[in-house]
C-alpha cells in the first residue's frame, strides 16, 4: 500500500507576507472614500515599509554596485584604451582593441575550446550522472562510501585537484609510471603536453571533479518525485526502464534543465584548472587555452590592461547572451511565475 | 630566494584589488616632517630566509645612521610583486622603495612618472662601483632610475658527477661539442638539459643566447630604443634553435615542466642530479640549493658560457643576463636615494652576495664570491666585451611575453622561426 506523502510545496503559491500587492490593486475609489486618518496610517505603513526594504537590502546592494557592477563598467572603459596599467588610460582608440580580439586567430582557438568543453561537458557528465544517481537512489550496500567518492573530488579546491593532477600526469609521473608496472607501457602518454590529447585530458579531469556537482542535483531533484507515481505505474505493469523514461525523467527536467545551465556557464568561464595544469603560457601550445586564460596571458601577462579588459566584456557579452538565450527558451518553463514578465501562453 | 618574476599566480580579482601598502606620510620629495623623523616604505622579494634577514639588517643598520629615519619592510612573494607594485603604483600610495629588473619594464613605470630621477643622488665613488653596464639596464634616455643589487648572467649549469659518468672530458666549447655531450648523457640514460618551458621564460632564453650569439653587439643594442626583428640574425637565432631542438636534447616532458618549483622542476631535476644541464641565470646555484634533498647547495655544480654559433655575428665572450636591483617612487623623501646609496657600499653588497648566493652589482664587494660555479661566471663576466639585458626584460613586458610565447610555440612543434619573428613584430605594431 502507498503511504500518502503529501508535498506541501508542490503547486502552492507562495505565501505572500505583504500587502503592498492588494493595497496597488485595490480600486481607487474606495481608497478616496477612505477616512483620512487610515490614509495617513496607511501612508505611514507604507513608508515603514520602504526604509524596512532600504535598510535590509541598502548594505547588500552597496557592496553588489562596488564590486561587481562598478568593475564591469569600469571594464568596458578600459576596453576602449591601450593602456599598461600604469596612470590613468590616456591613449583612446575607440574599438580598436575588439577588432584585434575578433582578428586574432590564437583567440578562435581559445573560443573553440570553450565551445568543446561546454558541449562535452553535457555530454560526459549528464549521462553519467545519471546513471550514479539512479543507483545512489535506491537502498544498496556501501551507498554512502560511493556518494563520498563522488563527491570528494567536487568538495577539493580547484587549485588542489589541478596541482595533484599536473603531478600525476607528466611524463615521468604517477599515472604513467602505473602503466609501466602493469605491463602497459605501451599506453604510456605525454598527457599534458601533446596538443592532440591534452584537451581530452583536461576534459577527463573536468568530469572527474565536477560530475559529483550534477550528481548532488539529480539526487535532490529524485527525491522529489513523489513516491506514489512510480508505485503506480509499477502496479500498471510498467517495467524499470519505462519508469524511469516515463516518469523519472520528465520529472527530473527542470533539475536538468538548471544544472546543463549552471554547467554551460561554467565551462565558457573555465580558468582556473587550466592555469594551475598549463600554467601562463603553454595552455595555447597544448590546445587548452579558454577565454579567460587569454584574457589573462594577454592582458595581465603582456601588461596589456585595456586590452585584457576588452577581451573581459566579451567574455562577459558572450556569456550574458547565453544566459538570456537560455533562461528564455529552456528554463521559460520552469520560471514561470518566477519572473516578473507575464508569460502570455 | 632571489628569483626572477615571471610566474604571477594572480586571480583575476586582485586586478582590483586593493593595495594592501602602508601609507607614506606627507613626504613630497624634499625632507620629512618638522622634527626631522621620516617613514620609508620598502618592498623586496625574498620572503624567507637569509635574504629577508639581509635587508632587515641592512634597515636597521640604515637606522642607525639616521636618527629619526623609520623604514617599514614588506616582504612580497616574487609572483606577486609585479601585480602588487603596479596596483600600488597606480592608486598612488607606492612604497617609496621597491624592487625595479631594469629594462622596458622599468621604462614603463618611468613613462608613467612614477620613478625618482637617481642621477645627481648616488655619488661618483658609488657610480664607478657599480659600473656602467649595470647601471645602463636602469638608465632611460640617460637618467638613472634605479640602483642594482645584483648582476646575474646567463650560461649553463652542469653538474660535473653525471658528466664524469657520462665520460665527458672537457666542456663544450661549441655547438658540436655541446651535441656530443647531449649523445653521451643519452647513451648513460640521463637527460641531458633540464627546461622549465611551462614558465616560457627559460625556454626563451635558449632562443636569446642564440640570438646573443647570431646578432651583432649594435643590433642588440637597438632593440632598446628601436624594437625591431627585421634583421635576419634574428630568424637564423630561431632556425638553430629548431636545429638543435631537433635532436632532442631536454627533459621528458619539458613543455610542462616548470623552472622553480619543486623536485619536478628543471632547478629541481638538475639538483637532484636527474638531468645534467641547465641554462639559467646567476640565480640558479641558490634555488638548485634550495631544492638538493639536503637544501645545501649542490657540490659538483659547474658552469659555462653559452657554445659559441658558427658564423655569428656576436662578439665572442659576449653575455648576457638581467640586473636585479631597486627604484625609488617618485614622491619619496630624499632619505630613499640616501639607502639604495647605502646598500651599495662595499660591506653592504658582500653580505648581500652571501646572503643570496649570487653576484654582486658592485665590482668591490665581488672578492666575497666563494661558489665555484659563481667564480666562473664572474670570471667570464668581467672578461665579456658586452653583456646584454635578457631580450624579454630589454623589449618590455608585451613584446617580451610574445616572444616567450613564440619560442615555446615552435620548441612544441607548434611553430616556426619566422613564426617568432612574426608575433614579435605583430607585439611590437601593437606596442
Amino acid at each position: 500500500m502507498s503511504v500518502r506523502t503529501s508535498s506541501p510545496s508542490v503547486g502552492r503559491a507562495p505565501a505572500n507576507g505583504d500587502r503592498a500587492g492588494d493595497e496597488l490593486s485595490s480600486p481607487a475609489p474606495r481608497r478616496a472614500a477612505a477616512p483620512a486618518a487610515s490614509t495617513r496610517r496607511r501612508r505611514a505603513a507604507d513608508w515603514r515599509q520602504v526604509m524596512e526594504i532600504a535598510v535590509l537590502v541598502g548594505p547588500a546592494l552597496v557592496i553588489f554596485l562596488a564590486f561587481v557592477i562598478f568593475p564591469v563598467v569600469m571594464a568596458g572603459y578600459y576596453g576602449f584604451f591601450r593602456w599598461k596599467g600604469f596612470g590613468p588610460p590616456t591613449d583612446f582608440i575607440g574599438l580598436q582593441n575588439y577588432v584585434t580580439i575578433v582578428q586574432d586567430p590564437t583567440f578562435h582557438e581559445a573560443l573553440w575550446h570553450n565551445l568543446v568543453i561546454v558541449v562535452m561537458s553535457l555530454v560526459l557528465q549528464g549521462p553519467l550522472a545519471l546513471l550514479l544517481a539512479l543507483l545512489l537512489n535506491r537502498p544498496m550496500r556501501g551507498q554512502s562510501a560511493i556518494r563520498v567518492l563522488i563527491f570528494v573530488p567536487y568538495v577539493i579546491a580547484e587549485v588542489v585537484v589541478g596541482t595533484g593532477w599536473s603531478l600525476m600526469l607528466q611524463s615521468n609521473g604517477a599515472l604513467n609510471g602505473l602503466l609501466e608496472k602493469v605491463g602497459l607501457g605501451a599506453l604510456a602518454q605525454d598527457w599534458l603536453s601533446n596538443p592532440d590529447l591534452a584537451i581530452w585530458t583536461l576534459l577527463g579531469i573536468i568530469t572527474w571533479k565536477y560530475v559529483g556537482f550534477a550528481v548532488i542535483l539529480f539526487l535532490a531533484g529524485l527525491q522529489g518525485i513523489p513516491q506514489e507515481l512510480t508505485e503506480a505505474a509499477q502496479i500498471d505493469g510498467a517495467s524499470y526502464w519505462q519508469i524511469q523514461r516515463r516518469i523519472t525523467l520528465p520529472l527530473l527536467g527542470p533539475t536538468l534543465r538548471i544544472w546543463a545551465f549552471l554547467s554551460i556557464i561554467g565551462s565558457l568561464q573555465l580558468f582556473d584548472l587550466v592555469y594551475i595544469i598549463w600554467g601562463q603560457y603553454i595552455a595555447s601550445t597544448a590546445g587548452t587555452s579558454t577565454m579567460a586564460t587569454y584574457m589573462v596571458a594577454n592582458g595581465r601577462n603582456a601588461g596589456n590592461y585595456g586590452y585584457g579588459s576588452a577581451v573581459a566584456v566579451v567574455l562577459f557579452l558572450i556569456s550574458l547572451v547565453v544566459a538570456l538565450v537560455y533562461q528564455r527558451f529552456v528554463l521559460r518553463r520552469d520560471t514561470a511565475g518566477a519572473l516578473t514578465e507575464r508569460s502570455d501562453r | 630566494m632571489n628569483r626572477r618574476s615571471i610566474t604571477r599566480l594572480v586571480t583575476l580579482g586582485a586586478v582590483a584589488a586593493v593595495a594592501l601598502g602602508t601609507v607614506t606620510g606627507c613626504s613630497t620629495g624634499d625632507s620629512g616632517s618638522e622634527d626631522g623623523s621620516v617613514e620609508l616604505t620598502f618592498w623586496h622579494n625574498s620572503t624567507t630566509g637569509p635574504g629577508k634577514a639581509y635587508w632587515e639588517e641592512t634597515a636597521t643598520a640604515f637606522e642607525a645612521e639616521h636618527p629619526g629615519v623609520d623604514i617599514t619592510i614588506q616582504s612580497v612573494q616574487n609572483e606577486d610583486m609585479d601585480g602588487k607594485l603596479q596596483t600600488a603604483l597606480n592608486s598612488g600610495d607606492a612604497p617609496d622603495i621597491f624592487m625595479a629588473r631594469g629594462g622596458g619594464k622599468l621604462a614603463a613605470v618611468v613613462e608613467a612618472g612614477q620613478a625618482q630621477d637617481l642621477t645627481d643622488a648616488l655619488s661618483d665613488d658609488t657610480k664607478t662601483a657599480l659600473g656602467e653596464g649595470s647601471l645602463a639596464a636602469f638608465s632611460v634616455d640617460g637618467k638613472i632610475y634605479g640602483v642594482p643589487s645584483s648582476v646575474l648572467p646567463g650560461g649553463i649549469y652542469y653538474s660535473k658527477d653525471l658528466f664524469e659518468q657520462a665520460g665527458i672530458t672537457e666542456t663544450p666549447t661549441t655547438f658540436d661539442e655541446l651535441g656530443d655531450a647531449v649523445d653521451k648523457l643519452k647513451a648513460s640514460g640521463i637527460a641531458p638539459i633540464a627546461l622549465g618551458a611551462k614558465d616560457a621564460w627559460p625556454a626563451a632564453h635558449w632562443y636569446y643566447f642564440f640570438a646573443l650569439r647570431e646578432c651583432s653587439q649594435d643590433v642588440m643594442a637597438e632593440l632598446a630604443t628601436e624594437p625591431s626583428f627585421s634583421d635576419e640574425c634574428f630568424l637564423r637565432a630561431g632556425e638553430d634553435l629548431q636545429e638543435f631542438a631537433a635532436t632532442e636534447p631536454f627533459n621528458d616532458g619539458f613543455l610542462t615542466t616548470s623552472a622553480q618549483q619543486g623536485a619536478g622542476s628543471s632547478a629541481g631535476l638538475v639538483a637532484n642530479h636527474k638531468a645534467a644541464m641547465e641554462l639559467m641565470g646567476a640565480w640558479d646555484p641558490g634555488v638548485i640549493a634550495s631544492l638538493t634533498p639536503d637544501e645545501q647547495p649542490l657540490a659538483d655544480l659547474g658552469w659555462f658560457p653559452f657554445p659559441a654559433v658558427d658564423g655569428g655575428d656576436g662578439g665572442e665572450g659576449a653575455m648576457m643576463g638581467g640586473v636585479d636591483g631597486y627604484s625609488c617612487y617618485v614622491d619619496a623623501p630624499k632619505e630613499c636615494a640616501e639607502f639604495l646609496e647605502f646598500a651599495s657600499q662595499k660591506a653592504q653588497q658582500e653580505a648581500y652576495a652571501e646572503a643570496f648566493v649570487t653576484l654582486p652589482a658592485n665590482k668591490d664587494a665581488q672578492g666575497v664570491v666563494t661558489d665555484p660555479a659563481l667564480q666562473e661566471v664572474l670570471a667570464s663576466y668581467n672578461d665579456a666585451p658586452y653583456v646584454s639585458v635578457w631580450l624579454d626584460t630589454l623589449l618590455g613586458q608585451n613584446v617580451g611575453n610574445a616572444l616567450n610565447v613564440g619560442v615555446v610555440d615552435l620548441l612544441a612543434g607548434k611553430g616556426d622561426p619566422q613564426g617568432i619573428v612574426d608575433a614579435v613584430e605583430d607585439a611590437i605594431k601593437k606596442g
